[in-house]
Order: structure tokens, then C-alpha cells, then sequence
């Protein structure tokens, strides 16, 4: 990994620390103080916070600027940036456009398809790949150059992350897939939140029998389940989640008053879990529309930061 | 049944259903039936069912064995599958699909066979002249 | 083959009701082997519509005619006396058959009666499955036979993405992941080797987005 990056995720991983990082999905509108309010409560917080690219395809305003606005407010973005939605010019257009606003971390991703989104009748891009983009990010940073092979007159020293998926099928090839994305440039991984802590160890010993964790910082995701409803819609509805039938029942098991207090509960030991596993470097909080929970997850969890 | 017109029917059927020369006991003072007879009710293609419309048939019947005992393999499954589509392409059309009904028939069951005329006939009163014709 | 759907009638209807003399044109090639546009195909909508006028008292005479194929003028040639005596073609070949007729007969307003959709094969009767998208820069060889750029919903070189499912693609449990059928494949042809080297963004040129194309053989030319 490249170390000129003023990027404060890279700087606390690579002293060893355990990194917090949550998430802040932009609104759909152009309310700039909506964006603001949840940077509120996520400030002081955490060490990092993913801004969502039209997440589940659903328009929103975008990633770019919304973290921009959360540099405004002190916090430190990761932009995440989808290859749905844009080709290979736009993206390293805004590549350079967000390093040049101050912007340090961000988050390859392939992206929802759109057919699940509010605009269903749009014509995809996927003119490169999130494999492909990770490689270019690197390449644009440490050889200064863009995909064309120009020169930059200014790299985008960015920290690169890409996503991991330990519950995706087919299991055996994710490890593969994951060594992949490393060979490409990740520097750091963000995994879709951890249920079945059975699959994510296994996941994390074969990460760690091909000598990944070395190469990367693996940072397990979580997510509160606010109501039974949302577990069982969570299991059913969004792609590539795994969430074991006992979890569901827990959380079906009390009354509903205090289904929040149990998500908030699995979630806490979800944590303290992850932290026992070997080559996990921190935990990335995903608290959709839910942004108050997460002070009190890390004060629980005893994750609050040193300032 | 009365009607103020006189009712065409079209009766398609494999040769399993009626014997050869078999006819139906029916008052045909009343009604125009015209018979076609077919190796297998599998060979019910559209355009058959489609051109019996266009000849100024008010409805269409076909008769076809009862489904496990068509002696080629198949064939009524296929002109079921046939028969329905065609119903949806009337009702597309604004023909409507009452007009072409399909009937598994036991072979050499003259009385149900009557019955199933009969019944066409009553529809018929219902639905009056085929409007295409 | 090219494999499309016949139009829902109720657009046909309104398409052609303007014409009083109308060519139903068939094709003999790929949209009969998918049964959207073949002789049968253009018998039963002839009939289809001439009931559907007639009924609202309206005239119209369909005529059907069906070549072999509407993408070459070897072919053509034989409808033309029929396109001559109708006030309008219904072509029930693919997009291409419909434009070449239209560039043949530049007087006759030609109708497209079929929605062409895409290249594909006849996986079992009754099924069609979409194959290729003419990407004109083919890496089957490196897939082991299955191709990421049409079969992928999000055309991956790298796949898979985390939607992939039981062997199923986020967009559907109808759609097979075309990541899993390559990773199946390649494990039985004992090359899976070929998904631990990092393949590079494609080059779109040869495809469609780098505008429509052309073959031309100088060697069929004299």
C-alpha cells in the first residue's frame, strides 16, 4: 500500500488501531441540510463515513457532493462510487473532481441493478467493471497516470476500498475473487453485514490461509436490526444477505416494543465477536436511517475514539 | 333455445370421438352444424379455428379424448394448449373467447356430445351472431 | 437465431388502420423458427385482422405473402408485385428484415409487426435464451464457453457480484448467474485458472456504442 495519503481510515489502520466507520446515505432531494443533521450525529464518533452512490439504484443526490459536504462539517468521507450508472471518462473525471474537493477514501463498487431502483426503464452503463476501477484508482495514483495512459498533472493519492461478500454464493471462488481485488489495489474491504458468524469465520480463515489479511485491512460489517419485520424482510429482499433463521426468531421472540433493543443487543455482540477474529481491522457500522444508533453502538461496544 | 338467427357451428373432432358416419341425434331445423374430422385433435391448428370465424361460424367446438387416452400420445394436450391461445387472440380481437370452447369426450359418448351443442346453442342466444361474420 | 415476439394485436390493429390494402410480409428464417413471424404466423394474424375489421364494420384486405428471408434482395425481389398492389407492408421479420424492405420499396410505408429481441438459441422447446449481444470481440474462449458481457446482468469481466445467489442473478430467480455457469464450467474443463488473472476494461469500439457497423468483404467484391 502507498503511503502518501492524507487520508485519517489509512493513517489509524496503519497503526494498528480498530477502525469504526458508519454510513450516511444522501437524500432524494437537493436539501443539503439533511445531509447535515446525520453528519451530526455521526461526528466524533467514528473514524470514517461511507456516502452511498444511488444505493439500491434509487436517485439520489449524489455521493460526490454529499461528501463534500460531510468534509464541511469536519467528518471524513469514504465516496463510494458504483460502475452502473457511469463509464470509464465520468468516472475518472470525478475521481480527480473529488480528490481535487478534499476527498481521501472511497469505495469501488459494481452497484444494484436498476431494475430494483426508482428509475427501472434507465439504460445501465457497466462500461468497466469495480475490479476495473479499483485498478484504475491505483494506477491513477501510483503511476500518475489515467487509463488512456496520460500523464495527471496531480495524482488522486486516494485509500482505496472495494466491497467483499462472504454470503454470496459461489462460496469457494469469494476468497478467490477477494485476492483479486487486492491484486488490483484495495487497500482496505468492507464486507456486507455479518450474520452468520459461522460463514464469516470460515470466510476470514480461508482470507487468512492465502495470506490476505497481510495485504489488506478487513473491516466486517454490522447492521441493528430495528424490527423482526426488517429481519425477515432483509433475508427475503436484499441480494447477497444471509441472516440464519435463530437471529430471526430472536428477534421475533420478543415483543415488538423491544425488538429495537434486541437488534441493538445481536448487534453489540455481533462486535465483540468480530474483534476476537484474526485479521479484522475494524468494524463498519451500516445503520440505515437509523444514523442516532450508532454513538450509542460504540459507546457500548467500548469503540469510542481517542481524539 | 331460441334465437332470432340461426346459429353456425363448427365441431372439430378426432376420428376417436365419433365413429366413421356416426351423427348426432339433433334437430338441425334450427342450427347449421358442419363437422371436421381429424386423425388426432393434435392437428387443431389456429388458423383452422381462425378461418372457421372468417367462414361466418358464430362458434367453434372441438372434442377431444379424454386426457391419459389420446391413442397419439399427446395430441389433445397440444390442441388444448392450441384451443387457448386462440381464445386469448378472440378476446384480443373483440371476438371474445365463449365463442370456442374445448371438451374431453369419452369415445362414442353421443349424449354428452348433444349435450355440449346444446349448451353452445344456449350460450349462443347470449351472445348472438358472430359480428365478424 | 434472431429471436422476437409477434406485436400484441391491439397495437397492430391501431398501427395498420389507416391502410385499406395491406401486405402481411412473412419471413422463412429466424422469426419462424421462434414462431413470431413465419407463413403460419402471418396466416393467423391475416385472419386475426380481417376478423378484428370486420367486425367493426370497417374494410380492410389483408394479403399474406412470406419469403424466405427479408435481409437479402435475392429474396426481396419476389414480394415486390405484392408490395406493388397494397397500399402498405406489415413486416413480420426482425428490425433488419423490416428496414431492408423498406429500403427496397421506398413508396410503401413499411410497419414493423414484430418486437426483434435479441440473439439467441432455443435452450428447450418452448424456451428461448438470450446468448450474445454482437459485442464483435469475442472472449468465450477465457470463459469457458459462457459469455459475461450479454449472460452477466451487469456484463462483468471479474465476476461475480455479491448478488449472485444460489446460482441466481440479484435482478431474478428466473435469470441463472452467468458467473456461476462459467465458474461450473471452467471447474469441469479444469481451467479455473483463468478467473485468478485480473481481466482488463473491455474495448466497446467494436460494438454497437462505437456506432453502427459494417462488414465489407473486398474479396466478394469485384
Amino acid at each position: 500500500m502507498n503511503m502518501e495519503s492524507s487520508s485519517r481510515l489509512q493513517q489509524v489502520l496503519s497503526k494498528g488501531g480498530f477502525a469504526v466507520t458508519a454510513e450516511c446515505g444522501p437524500p432524494r432531494g437537493a436539501d443539503a441540510q439533511v445531509v447535515r443533521k446525520k453528519a451530526e450525529l455521526l461526528k466524533g464518533c467514528v473514524h470514517a463515513v461511507n456516502v452511498t452512490d444511488n444505493q439500491t439504484a434509487i436517485v439520489r443526490m449524489s455521493s460526490i457532493s454529499a461528501s463534500v459536504l460531510l468534509l464541511q462539517m469536519g467528518l471524513e468521507p469514504v465516496m463510494q462510487m458504483v460502475v452502473r450508472d457511469r463509464n470509464r471518462i465520468a468516472l475518472q473525471s470525478d475521481i480527480m473532481g473529488a480528490y481535487a474537493l478534499g476527498i481521501r477514501n472511497m469505495l469501488c463498487l459494481s452497484g444494484d441493478h436498476q431494475t430494483f431502483g426508482s428509475q427501472p426503464d434507465a439504460m445501465n452503463v457497466f462500461d468497466i467493471d469495480s475490479m476495473n476501477l479499483i485498478h484504475t484508482v491505483r494506477t491513477m495514483r501510483d503511476e500518475g497516470k489515467d487509463m488512456s495512459g496520460f500523464e495527471l498533472n496531480e495524482p488522486p493519492r486516494m485509500f482505496i476500498g472495494a466491497a467483499a461478500n462472504p454470503f454470496a454464493d459461489p462460496f469457494e471462488y469469494r476468497v478467490i475473487r477477494l485476492a483479486k481485488k487486492i491484486d488490483a489495489g484495495a487497500d482496505f474491504i468492507q464486507t456486507q453485514c455479518v450474520y452468520n458468524m459461522d460463514r464469516f469465520r470460515e470466510w476470514m480463515r480461508l482470507a487468512r490461509e492465502e495470506g490476505l489479511t497481510e495485504k489488506v485491512y478487513i473491516l466486517a460489517g454490522v447492521t441493528p436490526m430495528k424490527s423482526a419485520a426488517m429481519a425477515r424482510f432483509m433475508a427475503k429482499k436484499v441480494a447477497g444477505m444471509d441472516i440464519p433463521a435463530p437471529v430471526i426468531k430472536r428477534m421475533a421472540g420478543v415483543p415488538k416494543k423491544k425488538a429495537a433493543d434486541e437488534g441493538v443487543k445481536i448487534c453489540l455482540e455481533t462486535i465483540a465477536e468480530l474483534r476476537e477474529i484474526e485479521g479484522v481491522r475494524g468494524v463498519h457500522i451500516m445503520a440505515i436511517e437509523w444514523e442516532e444508533k450508532v454513538g450509542e453502538i460504540v459507546e457500548a461496544a467500548g469503540l469510542k475514539l481517542e481524539t | 333455445m331460441e334465437t332470432s338467427f340461426k346459429p353456425k357451428i363448427t365441431l372439430f373432432h378426432c376420428i376417436n370421438t365419433f365413429g366413421k358416419g356416426a351423427s348426432l341425434p339433433l334437430d338441425e331445423d334450427h342450427f347449421e352444424m358442419r363437422t371436421v374430422k381429424m386423425p388426432c385433435s393434435g392437428m387443431v391448428k389456429d388458423i383452422f379455428l381462425l378461418k372457421a370465424f372468417e367462414s361466418g361460424s358464430d362458434a367453434v367446438i372441438v372434442m377431444v379424448c379424454p386426457e391419459g387416452a389420446c391413442r397419439h400420445a399427446e395430441g389433445n394436450l397440444r390442441a388444448k394448449k392450441r384451443v387457448e391461445w386462440v381464445r386469448n387472440l378472440l378476446d384480443e380481437i373483440g371476438l371474445g373467447r365463449r365463442r370456442l370452447s374445448i371438451f374431453n369426450i369419452s369415445s362414442q359418448d353421443e349424449s354428452t356430445a348433444v349435450q355440449i351443442i346444446r349448451q353452445t346453442l344456449s350460450d349462443l342466444a347470449d351472445l348472438g351472431p358472430n359480428p365478424a361474420a | 437465431m434472431i429471436v422476437g415476439v409477434q406485436k400484441p394485436v391491439a397495437e397492430i390493429i391501431s398501427t395498420v388502420a389507416p391502410y385499406k390494402k395491406l401486405l402481411i410480409l412473412g419471413c422463412g428464417t429466424c422469426v419462424k423458427t421462434c414462431f413470431a413471424g413465419g407463413e403460419d404466423e402471418a396466416a393467423v394474424l391475416g385472419s386475426a385482422l380481417r376478423l378484428a375489421f370486420k367486425k367493426d364494420g370497417r374494410e380492410i384486405e389483408v394479403e399474406e405473402l412470406t419469403i424466405e428471408r427479408q435481409c437479402e434482395d435475392e429474396f426481396i425481389r419476389e414480394s415486390a408485385a405484392a408490395v406493388a398492389r397494397n397500399d402498405a407492408v406489415l413486416s413480420l421479420a426482425c428490425g433488419a428484415g423490416v428496414q431492408d424492405i423498406a429500403r427496397r420499396f421506398p413508396g410503401r410505408p413499411v410497419l414493423p409487426g414484430v418486437n426483434t429481441s435479441f440473439i439467441g438459441v432455443l435452450e428447450k422447446q418452448g424456451l428461448f435464451t438470450e446468448e450474445c449481444l454482437g459485442c464483435g470481440n469475442c472472449e468465450l474462449a477465457t470463459f469457458g464457453g459462457v459469455c459475461p458481457i450479454t449472460r452477466c446482468s451487469k456484463k462483468l469481466l471479474n465476476g461475480p457480484c455479491g448478488g449472485s445467489r444460489d446460482g441466481k442473478c440479484e435482478v431474478s430467480s428466473d435469470t441463472d448467474c452467468a458467473w456461476q455457469l462459467i465458474i461450473d464450467r471452467l471447474k469441469t474443463l479444469g481451467q479455473m485458472d483463468n478467473l485468478r488473472t485480473y481481466i482488463p476494461p473491455k474495448n466497446w469500439q467494436p460494438s454497437n456504442a462505437g456506432g453502427p457497423r459494417k462488414l465489407i468483404r473486398e474479396d466478394h467484391i469485384i
